[in-house]
């Protein structure tokens, strides 16, 4: 019996995205995430070669082993993915990076980097599977950890928590989310926005370590996040290829976030009116979540103009990486010419 | 007066100028040396300046040597005083006989009735010319007292300051004007007969003056680097702006765009990470930085060893260890360099001794970083990288481009039997390797231990085996590398080996030892891993002696590690340090030494 296999706009099955299979542990938060990154480039058609996976060193940065297997990919070391990322962006511009992190990886020994490639604003989707622990060394706190908050085994958190959207929007981020590992639905349309995004788009998601910190008393274990969370309104990634006429007019208020590609992330408004486009609106809503020990999800900032790294640079169309010889050395002529100056 | 009598000597001398940093004393230098140097008298400038931008003691030294000498020279003959707080130690340094130039402006006295001695208000003559720039202008003074006393030829000395100030007419005039008024005072006002005087030679056809960072940048550019990162430390900066000031003219497309990213980075970790994105990715990264810098990148270099990424980094050493003496040169991270990172690495190096070679090494270390797929350092000092020597020009490269082994077409692919990114199928332990983008045969490049399809591996035998492979890699490159420049002697009584920026003592260390009557050969290593025509040289000699300009003997603890073991009692170290380039006289009397103590 043959099976009709669902193919995506460029005609590829979503086996073309996926990867390897996960050793992670069993229910970890950052496998879900996995998940969503092949769902998410599947269904916006990105041709699989044209992606650059990048990552630094934890649980969360393995994970692409475990996806777009057909995707060239660099597992660098631990906190300086930007870096490398930026160096590859540099001479090929044309590839859609796609990074993952960990919360110890982004926001204790790689948060320089994590401040400077958002101030340069490389073109860039930078995830970070954020479960307030140091997964790969056996569950020591991370800075992201919450005061108050416990893990699975010792004392709770005394100190206060480096919140990574705050950090990314007040440094002037164009793209800036929060979602958790369980919310599929959102974290796709997010993680299809971020892939539409031209410039630094950080998503925060809250991805369980169910380990070391799965614990009730733990901020982001699958329970607290349940309960303590709430959505800043609902969100639809709608494709530029996709016909108008297909798309749901929602039933309530919303709002169209026009994104580079001609895609659109259709925010529906649900309990009170949140203003993406105002950062210290987003702020505001971030530090009142701190003091009410919620999570807030969904679009917290967007901004577009900003140049990225590389269109600062001003350099030629075909990426440095594809230049011929001639491009690359002055000609002999011209030599003559700089020594005869530097003889005169 | 007691002084001494003496003949004139022509060509032979070190000019000696005491300064504070920051005085814009270095202007009137450089027009010293441009000047001479314009005679076609060989003549060679150091800058012994401070980690400080304004205020403490700098030192600038000319020797002028027809026997082209370039090292700083064992003792002063023209001293020039601008500085309060160095005064009495500079007179109580200088020979009796020696002139002794100094701004009386300064108000301190100069008590050498052994010494030839004239002074000017220095400042006090500026402030007349042009009251806001008297500070600068004053130093021009001893420019014209110096043309006096030794013939500084008028033609060249106009040619230089205008070359100094780039033919900026105001600066220019007011500049000529002070050097004319101080030569037109010192024909007047002193009596002595100068020991000292330049005599033109044939300048050599086509030479001109360049310190090595620029001629670094301008191989790196004809290297067709891509993307250059920098964290800025001296004495390394001006290796990254020189590249950054000839971009524009050299790289850049009709419509000024460009073919070369820059990127000032956050610190040298970023800086190194970005040369391995680079290299990941198919271009040509760089990224130029010195010692704390290097032990910074460590990391990354091992990584870009073990997961075999082209990329190439400039060492440009100061004096070590920790922040050290950042502003004086040494030879002191050698080891550094070869052996960077944890775990069993090793690393190309190159090594220039000369301006032209600095160039060189900037195109071709990207042609080896490709080719063998590793990181290369370029290992250069302060004292190349920063001071202006001789040079005869760069030639134009002989080689194209060299991209080593990308697989770019599935043709290309499905000629390959058995590929794996970390399979040796050529048998020379260098895989083929495909970019990013190509959409041929992607891999997760990564630090962990990887199979040789680069899948993750923790096996015992994939593990060694792969380390196995990497060492004969590097093995293999060494007769690829560039190969030792040898003066050899008929007579093989003592071999000399050495690098870089040595090149420019070693004459007159050589000169010095022969006049015991033993003949010196010299051995010049211009990479590592090492060449086999050093293991030949040394086996070809009596006794050999690595010399170096460090205190442990970097160069010779390689070489013990790298030669066949019955060669190592022929060779003994002599390495020694202090901050500054190394004077000939201090070396040879080492040598001479070691030499006494038999051979073992
Ligand atoms: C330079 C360096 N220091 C320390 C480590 C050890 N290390 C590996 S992963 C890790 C923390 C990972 O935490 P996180 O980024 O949150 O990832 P997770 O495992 O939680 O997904 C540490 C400290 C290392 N690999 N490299
Ligand atoms: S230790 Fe935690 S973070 Fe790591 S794989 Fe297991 S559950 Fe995931
Ligand atoms: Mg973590």
């Amino acid at each position: 019996m043959s099976k009709v296999i669902k193919l995506n706009v460029i005609d590829r099955p979503k086996s073309d995205y996926t990867g390897g299979p996960s050793s992670l542990c069993p229910g970890c938060g950052h496998d879900q995430i996995s998940g969503v990154i092949i769902q998410a480039c599947w269904e916006n058609g990105i041709e699989p070669s044209r992606i650059a996976k990048m990552s630094g060193i934890g649980c969360s940065s393995k994970t692409p082993a475990y996806f777009l297997g057909q995707s060239h990919g660099f597992n660098t070391v631990h906190g300086r993915m930007p870096s490398v990322t930026t160096g590859a962006n540099m001479v090929n511009k044309d590839l859609v990076y796609l990074g993952v992190s960990g919360d110890g990886d982004s926001a204790s020994i790689g948060i320089g980097q994590f401040i400077h490639a958002i101030r340069r604003n490389l073109n860039m989707v930078y995830i970070i599977e954020n479960n307030g622990v140091y997964g790969l060394t056996k569950g020591q706190y991370s800075a992201t950890v919450e005061k108050g908050s416990k893990k699975r085994k010792g004392a709770p958190n005394e100190q206060p928590p480096i919140d990574m959207c705050k950090l990314a929007i007040n440094l002037g981020c164009g793209f800036v989310a929060r979602s958790f590992s369980g919310a599929k639905k959102q974290l796709t349309s997010l993680m299809k926005a971020a892939l539409s995004h031209n410039g630094m788009a950080v998503i925060d998601v809250i991805s369980p370590c169910v380990t070391f910190a799965n614990n009730d008393e733990s901020y982001k274990s699958y329970g607290y996040v349940k309960t303590q969370s709430e959505e800043l309104h609902g969100v639809d990634y709608i494709h530029h290829f996709q016909p108008m006429n297909e798309v749901d007019i929602p039933e309530g208020g919303f709002e169209d976030v026009e994104l580079f590609d001609g895609s659109v992330l259709r925010l529906e408004t649900l309990s009170t009116e949140y203003d993406y486009t105002d950062p210290t609106a987003a702020i505001a809503a971030l530090h009142a979540a701190e003091v009410d020990k919620k999570h807030i999800t969904g679009l917290l900032h967007h901004n577009t103009d900003m140049p990225t790294a590389d269109e600062d640079q001003g350099l030629v169309d075909t990426p440095l990486c594809d230049l011929s010889e001639d491009m690359l050395r002055p000609s002999k002529e011209r030599h003559e010419e700089i020594m005869a100056r530097f003889r005169a | 007066m007691c002084i001494p009598e003496m003949d004139v000597s022509i060509n032979d001398f070190v000019i000696n100028v005491a300064t504070a940093n920051g005085t814009g004393s270095q202007s009137s230098n450089l027009i010293l040396l441009n000047s001479m140097f314009e005679m076609g008298v060989p003549v060679s400038g150091k800058n012994l300046f401070p980690s400080n931008i304004s205020g403490l003691p700098t030192w600038y030294i000319i020797r002028a040597s027809d026997q082209g000498y370039q090292a700083p020279g064992d003792k002063t003959d023209i001293q020039v005083l601008m500085n309060a707080d160095t005064w009495f130690k500079d007179i109580e340094k200088v020979e009796s006989g020696s002139v002794i130039i100094f701004n009386e402006n300064v108000k301190l006295p100069v008590e050498r009735d052994d010494c030839l001695v004239f002074g000017l208000p220095m400042t006090k003559l500026a402030r007349g010319i042009n009251p806001k720039m008297a500070k600068m202008i004053a130093n021009m003074y001893y420019v014209g007292v110096i043309q006096h006393l030794i013939g500084i030829d008028q033609v060249a000395l106009e040619k230089a300051v205008n070359r100094q100030f780039k033919g900026k007419k105001s600066a220019v005039e007011v500049n000529l004007r002070a050097i004319e008024e101080g030569r037109k005072m010192a024909e007047e006002g002193i009596t002595w007969d100068s020991p000292h005087a330049v005599e033109a030679r044939q300048k050599k056809e086509g030479t001109f003056l360049i310190d090595g960072n620029e001629a670094a940048a301008l191989g790196s550019i004809y290297g067709g680097v891509n993307m250059l990162s920098w964290y800025p430390i001296t004495p390394s900066s001006s290796l990254a702006e020189g590249i950054i000031h000839w971009l524009p003219q050299l790289r850049e497309t009709e419509d000024g765009m460009s073919t070369c990213a820059v990127v000032q980075a956050e610190d040298e970790l970023a800086a190194a990470g970005m040369v391995l994105g680079a290299g990941w990715a198919g271009g040509r990264g760089m990224t130029c930085t010195s010692g704390p810098g290097i032990s910074l990148m460590s990391e990354f270099i091992g990584l870009a060893y073990f997961a075999e990424v082209p990329g190439v980094i400039w060492d440009v050493n100061r004096v070590g260890p920790s922040t050290g003496l950042p502003t004086r040169t040494q030879q002191g991270d050698l080891n550094l360099l070869r052996e960077a990172s944890h775990g069993d690495t090793e690393h190309i190096v190159l090594i220039p001794g000369t301006v032209e070679e600095c160039f060189e090494f900037g195109w071709r270390a990207f042609d080896y970083a490709e080719r063998f797929q590793t990181l290369v350092f370029g290992f250069s000092d302060l004292d190349l990288g920063m001071n202006n020597w001789v040079c005869s020009g760069f030639e134009y490269p002989d080689e194209p481009i060299d991209r080593g082994k990308v697989v770019r077409s599935a043709e290309q692919m499905a000629a390959i039997e058995n590929y794996g990114r970390y399979r040796d199928v050529d048998g020379d332990g260098i895989p083929y390797r495909t970019l990013p983008g190509s959409g041929l045969d992607p891999i997760l490049y990564r630090g962990t231990g990887h199979d040789e399809d680069g899948i993750y591996s923790e096996d015992p035998e994939v593990y060694q085996k792969l380390m196995m492979r990497l060492k004969r890699k590097l093995f293999n490159a060494r007769k690829h590398l560039p190969s030792p420049v040898i003066r050899e002697e008929t007579q093989k009584d003592v071999g000399i080996i050495y690098m870089g920026s040595m090149e420019n003592s070693i004459q007159e260390i050589d000169d010095i030892i022969e006049e015991t009557g033993l003949k010196v050969s010299q051995c010049r290593v211009r990479a590592v891993p090492l060449h086999p025509d050093i293991e030949a040289f040394i086996e070809r000699h009596n006794r050999v002696i690595v010399l170096e300009i460090n205190r442990d003997g970097q160069l010779y603890g390689v070489l013990r590690k790298e030669l066949p073991i019955n060669l190592v009692p022929k060779i003994s170290s002599v390495a020694y340090s202090d901050g500054m380039p190394p004077r000939a006289r201090i070396y040879a009397d080492l040598i001479l030494e070691v030499l006494k103590e038999g051979a073992q």
